[in-house]
């Protein structure tokens, strides 16, 4: 009940799903259907505890006043005046579309932001020519850096009356090795998804459902 | 300079997670506080909306759709695992969502992601001489990169060099996404410029 | 514990040792010019157009008036620097061509992004909500989403953002399924486009564009290779190459002189670095 009874449920609905991607019976698409409405309801409500989680754990940081507890209380805050507006208002007007804009997205990019700093710092004291492989990948970076900014098209050689200009370089390597690259691990991810998905169709893999399972 | 006070606020936000970048202070400590609460807020009003109402009120209770309520009960699963002693009964919601997701990841990744990716790197034979090239340039490596990661025999012999051109490519391939990453990062960090010295302080055009 | 030994020779600071030594607050000082100073003093560099834009651009080009299309929101304010240009400009193309649109989004932070993009396009070409456009919202599980759509858009989505009923809009009179649509973009963040190719494009057909971060683009171009995906659009660049291919000057090609001064600075950067290293190891050496 508590171990096989889960790898057991989960069997037929995942066979289901399976088998639905080669017959278009009637039946088995219903249940097809009728499954993917439930998922994305449980989907949603697993979210929704990973809210109710967040909200237990700063508010036992709080009643026990561990340290940064009154940031605990600015987040708090921040939530329940976020979703307390939108059921007062609702989330067209009032406070909360006004605090999605002018709070939660300038920071939200401004936190992303801050990497442009460190990737240049990083860049500058760790990407050293230490062997002929790193050479390759700074070199490839370079020039896709220069190649794909409009500074690029003014660096390039002419042979014979010819122009080539950077981007042309950075172009090819996109499309060729870069492709050939991306495409070698896609194949690999690929192949390792779908072993992944059938050790967990078949009950073999189930550490998902967590410890004893 | 702006009047409006939402851009005052934005501004003076944007300015407060910046501060980290010459070192960790309150003032910073507080904007994040402040945007994980504000964010978690958010996304709890659209969780509720998109998955108890739409997706259940709605079809359950005002259109009739009886059966659709089971997705709700094995959702509601889910808060069993709030309990140790409860948490087992989580399991069924959990198994029912990951093994639903892994029958249809097999056959569509295995068509989509590897198939036909595989089809496309048999080189064409029509088309410019560098167009071909280019074109067995891929199959090469592609084929060289899928024996560089094939780990059930020890890479010497015939399998070593062409190992290493599969690195070749590979290295080629992740100095292309390091570019790519810096132009991204350097993106974001332009957007917040454009919103500080143009909606802001109003130096720049607004577009 | 052994004590700090103040008497001993402090390592001779060469030039080198000093290159590879430089305070990051003057890196970080020297990023911020590199990004604002072409801002506020445009050089004005052209932008010339890539394979995949143009590809991007005849897709959504090719379409008639009347036609409908989906568009996806698939990112969060974070990336919104990025994306922001690209959906901007596509829903522009769209209106200006009369296609019709039908807006959703994978994530819940989308909404807001969403909503912010269709009130400023819409108010500039005068499309009502309802008749030129609708936005269905956000939807849990993507994964699941995107297969219900194949099947049913009306199903999937009982109602739009605002809890009006879905059949009650005209455009999804006679449009129900991935089939019904003549385009879908996804402008993404992260692999949701990659996503939507295998789900909607590989088990249903539907064809498909996309506009990706630049950190997502690299892993497009397989994509873009078998025509999974039918023509993208990568970062910033991607963004202001297809405004150039429309003809609306947007926040991507304004963008493009602080992104060509701040990579030729992080080219130096590495330079820097790269120079003091092998100079400082020849010494050592010596």
């Amino acid at each position: 009940m508590k171990r096989t009874g889960p790898v057991i449920f989960g069997f037929l609905i995942g066979m289901v799903m399976l088998l639905q991607y080669f017959s278009p019976h009637p039946t088995l698409l219903s249940t097809y259907n009728l499954i993917l409405d439930w998922k994305q309801v449980v989907f949603g409500m697993t979210l929704i505890l990973g809210i109710v989680s967040l909200v237990r754990f700063h508010s036992t940081k709080i009643r026990r006043k561990q340290d940064g507890w009154l940031y605990s209380i600015v987040t708090l805050a921040g939530l329940v005046a976020m979703s307390g507006s939108s059921l007062v208002w609702g989330t067209e007007r009032g406070f909360y579309p006004w605090a999605f804009d002018n709070i939660q997205a300038p920071m939200q990019a401004t936190m992303f932001a801050l990497l442009a700093f460190y990737v240049a710092s990083a860049s500058y004291r760790a990407f050293r020519v230490r062997s002929l492989h790193a050479g390759l990948l700074l070199l490839a970076g370079v020039i896709v850096m220069l190649g794909r900014v409009p500074l690029g098209e003014l660096i390039g050689i002419t042979i014979k009356g010819q122009h080539y200009a950077l981007p042309q370089l950075s172009t090819w390597i996109l499309d060729v090795p870069n492709l050939a690259a991306k495409r070698g691990i896609l194949i690999g991810v690929g192949l390792g998804m779908v072993a992944t998905a059938l050790k967990i169709l078949l009950g073999i893999e189930r550490s998902y459902l967590g410890k004893g399972a | 300079m702006s009047v409006d006070p939402g851009v005052w606020i934005a501004a003076i936000l944007t300015l407060a997670i910046f501060s980290f970048l010459y070192k960790d202070n309150p003032v910073y400590k507080f904007a994040e506080h402040l945007l994980v609460g504000v964010s978690a807020g958010y996304y709890l009003t659209q969780y509720t909306f998109s998955a108890v109402y739409k997706k259940l009120i709605v079809p359950v209770f005002l259109n009739g759709e009886w059966i659709l309520i089971f997705g709700g009960l094995l959702g509601l699963l889910m808060f069993f695992r709030m309990n140790r002693k409860t948490e087992w009964i989580s399991r069924y919601a959990i198994a029912f969502y990951v093994v639903a997701w892994s029958g249809y990841v097999i056959p569509s990744i295995l068509q989509a992601r590897v198939l036909v990716q595989a089809q496309g790197t048999i080189p064409v034979t029509t088309g410019s001489i560098f167009s071909i090239i280019n074109a067995w340039l891929i199959m090469i490596g592609v084929l060289c990169i899928l024996i560089y990661f094939y780990f059930s025999m020890e890479h010497k012999g015939v399998l070593l060099p062409v190992s290493q051109v599969g690195i070749f490519f590979l290295m080629l391939g992740f100095g292309a996404s390091f570019g790519y990453t810096i132009m991204g990062r350097i993106t974001l960090l332009i957007g917040r410029f454009q919103f500080l010295m143009g909606d802001w302080l109003g130096i720049i055009e607004k577009l | 514990m052994r004590e700090l030994d103040t008497s001993a020779p402090i390592a001779k600071r060469t030039i080198w040792t000093r290159l590879m030594a430089v305070d990051r607050r003057i890196i970080f000082l020297a990023v911020a010019l590199s990004v604002a100073l072409p801002l506020i003093y445009p050089i004005g560099l052209p932008v010339k157009t890539a394979n995949e834009s143009r590809a991007y651009f005849k897709e959504m080009d090719q379409l008639n008036a009347g036609d409908v299309i989906m568009f996806s929101f698939d990112y969060e304010p974070d990336t919104m620097a990025e994306l922001d240009p690209m959906s901007l400009t596509t829903w522009r193309h769209a209106f200006r061509k009369d296609l019709k649109i039908i807006a959703l989004t994978m994530y819940a932070g989308g909404t807001g992004v969403a909503e912010r993009i269709m009130r400023q396009v819409a108010g500039e070409y005068g499309k009502v909500y309802g008749e030129d456009y609708i936005f269905l919202g956000y939807n849990p599980d993507w994964s699941g989403t995107m297969l219900r759509l194949g099947e049913s858009i009306k199903a999937t989505y009982p109602t739009d953002q605002y809890g009006t009923p879905s059949e009650s809009f005209p455009i999804l009179q006679h449009v129900d399924r991935y089939g019904h649509i003549k385009l879908l973009v996804s402008v993404s963040a992260s692999a949701l486009s990659e996503y939507w190719a295998i789900w909607a494009g590989g088990k249903y057909g539907q064809r498909m564009i996309s506009g990706n971060t630049a950190v997502q683009a690299v892993l497009i171009y397989p994509y873009f290779q078998t025509d999974q995906i039918s023509g993208f659009l990568g970062g910033l660049k991607g963004a202001a190459e297809y405004e150039s291919l429309v003809g609306i000057k947007g926040e991507g090609t304004r963008g493009m002189d602080a992104q060509s001064t701040a990579h030729a600075l992080m080219v130096l950067f590495i330079l820097l670095g790269n120079v003091g290293y092998v100079m400082n190891r020849r010494r050592r050496t010596q």
